[in-house]
């Protein structure tokens, strides 16, 4: 018996065992077990999903993204902008209260995006073309701009971390290369610091004195409305253990049930499953660009014509085909700027005689090809597998460094020469919301020495990303978007694996549990 | 013997210094970075490096052991990297489920250990000693999170007797503290009770053998008495040994089982610390287990006197 057999047969108990039923004293608690452990809450700090997912109910954003993935006014009133697009005021919402009890000001306002932008890729873009950031009033703030910006309002509304969160002005005066020493947001939800177990516990506390906007909510616009009086995060790091105490009625709603066990938790009485994130992941294999052999673009070339994302998934999810799709393209399968365009080197038969000619012209003889497996992560593990195969059966050298992910994290860092302590290849993915721009997807920056690991340098990659931050209309976007996934394919950054789903489960007692890119909490009550 | 435990409280010392440095050269050499961990996949290496300059990651070996070897002799664990709250603070809220956990198993293994391995000695070729070291033998080569799985399928799954996982406090009242640790306990107790019943059926051959047990029987002592008042006391010694020894045992199990059944303790949080490279977690708390186990070998030490009168110190 395998250990994986054992922990499903351990949660399949859970179907045996008579359901239970919420305790009184917990009518007004909702017990979540999310995705990751919980270890700072700093949303410029910190850039975690988890962190950012416990982030959003402490702090409130300027503009909230909807599930069209449009920037909605939500601490904002609204916004004018000027005729050339160098000016622009906005105004905050009355009723406004930090859970100290203090106002919200405009100066809170200009300090917290001061210290997002000095972290943000976003912000930083925003950041070179800012003139000034100054608070007219208490209730109005000002952009004066040096080039027009077109997409501020999204960059104030995105989730992508880093959050562009507001505090207090004194606890955005932090070093936002430092974490902050005081956790006051004006959100929803008051974290409750004192009851606080990193690792184990995390507590939120309904904020009495947020007023919602009168709107319905969607993700991230519109109201915010709390059903829960206390909102606890139990950290479970055991998935058998974590649905054998969703089985049981201990937790209430699981963010990220493992797809081995979410057969016996959908024949669970008591128990719903349905898909946590219709914008899903994305799994992707990165090169290092600075050595052979990948810093020929023949080389890249090869290997994509060679992936099969169906292996890779397969590898991810297992055999449930619902839970992934293919995706010849940088762009998230259903967003706004999806587009197959330029995508046949990942479509129709796999050619390995085309790929090892290819790989031949690029000079390829024989070296080592160092591969960093995070082999702690399932779905770096799978990936690294299948793609350790093709290469090998592509002629190459693999070695395959089975470490885990924290030592992947810092040896990705690394420029060094792959034999002198550096590397090739890894294998990791991206949320699909971050997938759905091209301003928010790191791995597609092809900024050189300040690209993301791996470091491409490509300056029509670059260029179509800056014309697609001034692209005037959807129109423009989308032949941004075309062009950009055809000269993608084409340099390859990095090769897409796939598009995979996830699940979340909670008690069927539960309502209001939507579909999102991470756990909306507002509008979820019981009975 | 004062003078004896005096010298050996001062002997900690030193001991405690080594394991200082080899805790802090350890973590010195091992791949991983805190900074890359928590600059995240949207950091730039400018900003990793940055991070890591906030952090004093980037002064050298002598700088960094130094400054923090000072804080140790002053008491100060330093903070966390990532929760950016004192290690002190985070041991405190987590040592009461350990120590709750570990003392529980320790003194069930005892109450259980010991009698099978009296009984299996007494009995020495029946069915009932085959049994036992049957037990034993299973005891210690089932790994702690079948044992915690089976447990939790049976008796919190299945029969609804305790829950599936979770900690209460002391403070939120006796019995659900124990119904929350019963089945930890049981869990971590297979491979310590599998030790020690075995040490003590072997110590317990080995001393019902002597004459001294002839002479007690021949005198027309009973056997429970012989068993229980002339040979287990002799027999003690192998046995403290082994208990003490075992608290390694323990600790270990203890990080697995913690996993398993979700209890914030410090098994947890070491792994969790060691995971995401925060070093003055990793560092205090392997200093705080080290303590501990120089401590209880102590005990152990002088344990021996109580047991064996011929061994002075």
């Amino acid at each position: 018996m395998q250990r994986r057999d054992l922990l499903k047969a351990a949660a399949g108990a859970g179907i045996l065992a008579a359901p239970r039923l919420a305790g009184a004293a917990g009518a007004r608690v909702l017990r979540f077990v999310p995705q990751a452990n919980f270890a700072n809450l700093d949303p410029v700090w910190g850039t975690q999903y988890v962190v950012r997912n416990a982030s959003l109910l402490v702090w409130d954003t300027l503009y909230g993204l909807d599930s069209g993935l449009v920037p909605r006014p939500q601490m904002c009133e609204g916004h004018e902008r000027s005729d050339d697009g160098l000016r622009w005021d906005f105004r905050l919402r009355a009723g406004l209260r930090f859970h100290d009890g203090e106002p919200v000001r405009a100066r809170d306002v200009v300090a917290s995006l001061n210290r997002w932008m000095a972290r943000d890729a976003m912000g930083q873009v925003l950041k070179a073309r800012l003139d000034a950031l100054e608070a007219v009033d208490d209730s109005r703030f000002r952009f004066r701009l040096r080039a027009p910006f077109p997409r501020l309002l999204l960059a104030l509304a995105k989730p992508m971390p880093n959050l562009a969160a507001i505090m207090p002005e004194r606890v955005a005066a932090t070093d936002p290369f430092k974490q902050i020493g005081e956790y006051i947001g004006s959100g929803p939800m008051v974290f409750r610091r004192d009851e606080w177990v990193p690792g184990s516990r995390v507590v939120f506390a309904r904020f009495d004195g947020y007023v919602p906007r009168p709107e319905p909510s969607d993700w991230l616009a519109g109201g915010k409305r709390m059903l829960f009086d206390r909102i606890e995060w139990q950290i479970i790091p055991d998935p058998g253990t974590a649905a054998a105490a969703l089985q049981n009625g201990e937790i209430d709603w699981w963010e990220t049930p493992i797809p081995d066990l979410v057969p016996l938790l959908r024949q669970s009485p008591g128990v719903r499953v349905d898909i946590a994130d219709p914008l899903g992941n994305v799994g992707l294999l990165r090169f290092n660009h600075l050595y052979p052999p990948f810093n020929d673009v023949r080389a890249r070339q090869a290997v994509a014509m060679v992936m099969n994302q169906a292996d890779e998934m397969h590898a991810v999810v297992g055999s449930d085909d619902a839970l992934w799709r293919p995706m010849p393209s940088v762009f998230t399968p259903g967003t706004p700027l999806y587009t197959e365009a330029g995508g046949e080197i990942l479509k129709g038969p796999r050619d390995y005689a085309a790929a090892k000619a290819r790989l031949a012209a690029a000079g390829y003889n024989g070296e080592k090809v160092v591969m960093l497996v995070a082999t702690d992560l399932a779905i770096t593990k799978g990936q690294s597998d299948v793609t350790a195969d093709i290469l090998t059966r592509l002629g190459m050298n693999v070695d395959y460094v089975a470490t885990d992910w924290g030592t992947v994290g810092a040896r990705r860092a690394k420029q060094d020469p792959p034999a002198k302590g550096g590397w090739n290849i890894f294998h990791t993915w991206l949320a699909g919301l971050d997938c759905a721009l091209p301003a928010t997807n790191i791995a597609l920056r092809t900024n050189g020495p300040k690209a993301w690991f791996g470091w491409p340098n490509s300056e029509n990659i670059q260029g179509l990303i800056t014309r697609w931050y001034d692209a005037p209309d959807a129109g423009a976007e989308h032949d941004v978007a075309a062009a950009l996934n055809r000269t993608a394919l084409d340099v390859l950054p990095y090769v897409p694996t796939g598009f995979f789903l996830g699940y979340q489960a909670w008690r069927a007692d539960l309502t209001g549990i939507v579909k999102a890119p991470f756990p909306v909490f507002w509008g979820v009550g019981r009975g | 013997m004062l003078g004896y435990i005096v010298r050996r409280v001062l002997a900690t010392i030193p001991v405690m210094g080594v394991v200082a440095l080899f805790v802090f050269s350890l973590l010195y050499l091992a791949p991983g970075d805190p900074a890359a961990v928590i600059a995240g996949d949207q950091a730039s290496p400018e900003q990793i490096a940055l991070i890591r300059a906030s952090l004093g990651l980037d002064r050298p070996f002598l700088v960094r052991f130094g400054e923090w070897a000072w804080r140790i002799a002053h008491g100060d664990l330093g903070t966390s990297i990532f929760t950016n709250l004192p290690v002190a603070h985070m041991i405190a809220q987590r040592i009461e489920p350990t120590l709750s956990l570990m003392l529980l198993t320790l003194v069930v293994s005892l109450l259980i250990a010991v009698p099978l391995g009296v009984l299996a000695a007494a009995r020495q070729g029946s069915t009932v000693d085959r049994v036992v070291m049957l037990l034993a033998v299973l005891g210690f080569s089932t790994p702690v999170f079948v044992i915690g799985y089976l447990l939790a399928y049976v008796f919190a799954l299945r029969l609804d007797w305790f829950p599936v996982q979770g900690y209460v406090p002391l403070a939120g009242g006796f019995w659900p503290f124990l119904r929350a640790l019963i089945l930890p306990a049981a869990t971590l107790g297979g491979i310590y009770i599998a030790l020690i019943a075995r040490i003590t059926r072997a110590s317990m051959l080995e001393v019902l053998s002597q004459d001294y047990i002839r002479t007690a029987r021949a005198k027309g002592l009973g056997q429970r008495a012989v068993l229980f008042v002339h040979a287990l006391k002799n027999a003690a010694v192998p046995i403290v040994t082994v208990v003490g020894l075992g608290v390694a045992l323990l600790i270990g199990g203890a990080v697995v089982t913690e996993s398993v059944f979700a209890i914030p303790g410090l098994g947890r949080l070491t792994v969790d610390a060691i995971l995401r490279r925060d070093y003055p977690v990793i560092q205090g708390v392997v200093l705080l287990f080290s303590f501990a186990y120089v401590v209880i070998n102590l005990l152990v030490d002088l344990l021996y006197t109580l047991f064996d009168p011929r061994i002075r110190y």
